[in-house]
């Protein structure tokens, strides 16, 4: 199992964003996470990455609680992560952006010059493989929203994770570069990487994903494989709203 | 020149909203720009470098008279003190107001082990830094638990807090009384004892310079510089924050506390109102905010600019408060029209009257029209592009990459 998760719960005041979820998602494949909006998708990421503190319940990562772990541990265990609303470092450039991902850190690598050509090389394989190695000396900030969120992603793949969790890859992207990201994932799967997708374009969901786990009020209501879960009375229920 | 590019940019920007896929790819940077701007800077930095170096080993013997001298004494304290907070502020973000603090204890560290224990002063000094680093570990471990606003607060009240210690705990500081720290070399007349601490300064200002270089270009400053972009962010990639800004913080605690000591034996007389004040804390912002804190040298020249008006006004207008009000406008004028500090300021004017080579290029028409026929060619494709192989898809990537090849655009 790759991540797993136990009742866990966060609340904001009154809306309880994650419900006591219990969720398993595969190693080694492209797991999909989906749900209306506001079902707690976004919140649920952020409690598995350490970003905020879940209420109650636990997170655990190959086997190994990961509940307390402050969001830096969490990447360094091997779990990257990009965000919905697309984060990259503005006033830096790409290529810097790129240097910033720390999986093991030691005094050598920390003193180590940044123009250091192997960690060069590798960020460029990187920009190469999601396409904007043109854009190495650019300021992040003047980058496009759709090459910001590359950028983004290069960032995460830098820090070489075993597990990407993405929130919303396709959001805000024209259909070209949805292709471009759907095959990249499917690339990056082949060669061992697990995923798990947030994502609200069914389409790319249905292509893309080996399961999927369908969220409804902040916790899991139905999964499965994507064409047992399109077919789902509770699903359609939860999306139509009825 | 950034201006240029940022207008290049969202002119791109919109045209891709427009066109749609066509034009995704149209910010392109010519990379080789950079690169020779880049080698036209260092040759110029070099030159600036040698230059400023002399200036300053020269300047005990061009002073005309050893008030001028000390007053380039104090620059230089002001330098170092600068530069020691932005090891902190400059590569992180964290605004410490407070940063007097570790002057202070820099000063009476030194200033109080001369007394208590009759060391040397420079072992006094030593020693004092060595305090400094270990009362900085607690109080950055507290302090930097908070962000923004609320760590400006924190460092406020420490060093609030240590101005009403060391003025009540009269019989260990002296309070107000003061307290005097005898000269290290005591055989030295004034001027020459005024000459023998700029060249201390001096050497104390080098060595933290080059510490902050070091760290610029180091992976450990890259990722201490998206902290200051970004914190939650350079988390979940996996830097270690908390650990990393407190190691910041410390070293900026040291230089600034190195350089608190030396002053100590420099001047020879401690008061708590001085060494703890806000306002010390207040220049080092302001110096190094208006140097430019992502530069190596602005804390040193905004130092330079603030040391010698602050010098200029005492001098004219005496022990009137006309500095501060002077001081303050100067922040008001750098928040607002250089927000970057003067060094980026100046780079861009020096830019604007060079031969244009913007380094964000438009895209010529036989280009668009390349792009367009890709963009074609994997519309139709789309189902295809689903199933393309990873052969397929580097291959595309490096087809990008060939046709904005810079030789070709830049010829
Ligand atoms: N920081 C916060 N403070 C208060 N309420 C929050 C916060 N974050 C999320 N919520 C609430 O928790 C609920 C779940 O939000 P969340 O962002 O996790 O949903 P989501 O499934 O990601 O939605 P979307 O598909 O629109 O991105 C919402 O009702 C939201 O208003
Ligand atoms: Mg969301």
């Amino acid at each position: 199992m790759n991540l797993e998760t136990v009742e866990l719960t966060k609340s904001f005041g009154g809306v309880t964003a994650v419900d006591h979820a219990t969720v398993r998602f595969v190693d080694g494949k492209v797991n999909g996470l989906i749900g209306p909006n506001g079902s707690g998708k976004t919140t649920f990421f952020n409690c598995v990455t350490g970003m905020i503190k879940p209420d109650s319940g636990s997170v655990a990562y190959r086997g190994k609680d990961i509940t307390k772990h402050a969001s830096d541990r969490v990447a360094r265990a091997g779990i990257g992560r990009s965000f919905q609303l697309c984060r990259v470092f503005p006033r830096m450039t790409v290529m810097e952006n790129l240097l910033v991902a720390v999986r093991h850190p030691s005094v050598r690598t920390l003193l180590r010059s940044a123009d250091d050509e192997h960690e060069r090389e590798r960020a460029r394989h990187w920009l190469r493989r999601v396409g904007i190695d043109h854009l190495e000396h650019a300021e992040a900030r003047n980058l496009s929203y759709g090459q910001q969120k590359l950028l983004e992603l290069a960032g995460v793949l830098m820090g070489d994770p075993d597990t990407i969790m993405l929130d919303e890859p396709a959001g805000g992207v024209n259909p070209a570069l949805i292709g471009r990201i759907a095959t990249l994932v499917r690339e990056l799967n082949e060669e061992g990487k697990t995923f798990i997708i947030v994502e609200h374009n069914m389409e790319m969901v249905m292509s893309l994903c080996d399961h999927v786990v369908v969220f409804d009020r902040g916790r899991p209501i139905a999964e499965g494989e994507p064409s047992m879960i399109q077919q789902d009375p509770r699903v359609l229920e939860a999306y139509l709203g009825v | 020149m950034r201006n240029d590019s940022e207008r290049t940019a969202s002119a791109g920007r919109t045209a891709s909203a427009d066109l749609g896929p066509a034009l995704t790819e149209t910010v392109v940077v010519a990379p080789d720009a950079p690169r020779r701007r880049r080698r036209w800077s260092r040759a110029v930095s070099l030159a600036l470098l040698v230059v400023g170096a002399a200036l300053v080993l020269s300047f005990p013997f061009i002073a005309p008279n050893p008030y001028i001298l000390s007053a380039g004494v104090v620059i230089l304290n002001y330098a170092v003190l600068s530069t020691g907070w932005n090891f902190m502020g400059g590569f992180t973000g964290y605004i410490s107001l407070g940063h007097a603090a570790y002057f202070g204890l820099g000063a009476y560290g030194t200033g109080l082990i001369v007394k208590y224990l009759e060391l040397p002063g420079f072992v006094a000094w030593v020693l004092a830094a060595l305090v400094v680093v270990a009362i900085s570990v607690p109080v950055g471990i507290a302090a930097l638990r908070v962000r923004g606003a609320s760590f400006v607060i924190v460092s406020i009240a420490f060093v609030l807090i240590l101005l009403l210690v060391f003025q009540s705990w009269r019989e260990f500081t002296g309070g107000s009384e003061g307290l005097i720290v005898p000269r290290p070399f005591p055989d030295l007349l004034r001027p020459e004892h005024h000459r023998a601490f700029f060249y201390l300064f001096a050497g104390l200002l080098a060595a933290a310079l080059v510490a902050w270089w070091v760290i610029d270009r180091s992976k450990f400053g890259t990722a201490l510089k998206s902290i200051r972009e970004d914190e939650d962010k350079a988390r979940s990639l996996g830097v270690p924050t908390t650990r990393y800004k407190l190691i910041a913080y410390v070293l900026s605690a040291l230089v600034t506390g190195l350089g608190g000591g030396l002053y100590a034996l420099w001047f020879g007389d401690l008061d708590p109102i001085f060494q703890f004040s806000i306002l010390i804390g207040s220049y080092m912002v302001l110096m190094a905010l208006l140097g430019g804190v992502r530069h190596l040298f602005g804390p040193l020249l905004g130092a330079l600019i603030v040391g010698i008006a602050l010098e200029y006004f005492k001098l004219e207008f005496g022990d009137t408060q006309f500095h501060l009000v002077a001081a303050g406008l100067l922040l008001g004028v750098v928040v607002l029209f250089m927000p970057d500090g003067v060094i980026p300021a100046v780079g861009q004017l020096i830019d604007r009257f060079r031969p244009q080579q913007t380094s964000i290029r438009d895209v010529s028409a036989a280009e668009l029209l390349e792009q367009n026929r890709r963009s074609d060619a994997s519309a139709t494709g789309a189902a295809d592009a689903r199933e393309a192989s990873g052969e397929a898809s580097t291959r595309d990537a490096s087809d990008v990459s060939d046709a904005s090849d810079p030789k070709e655009v830049t010829r």
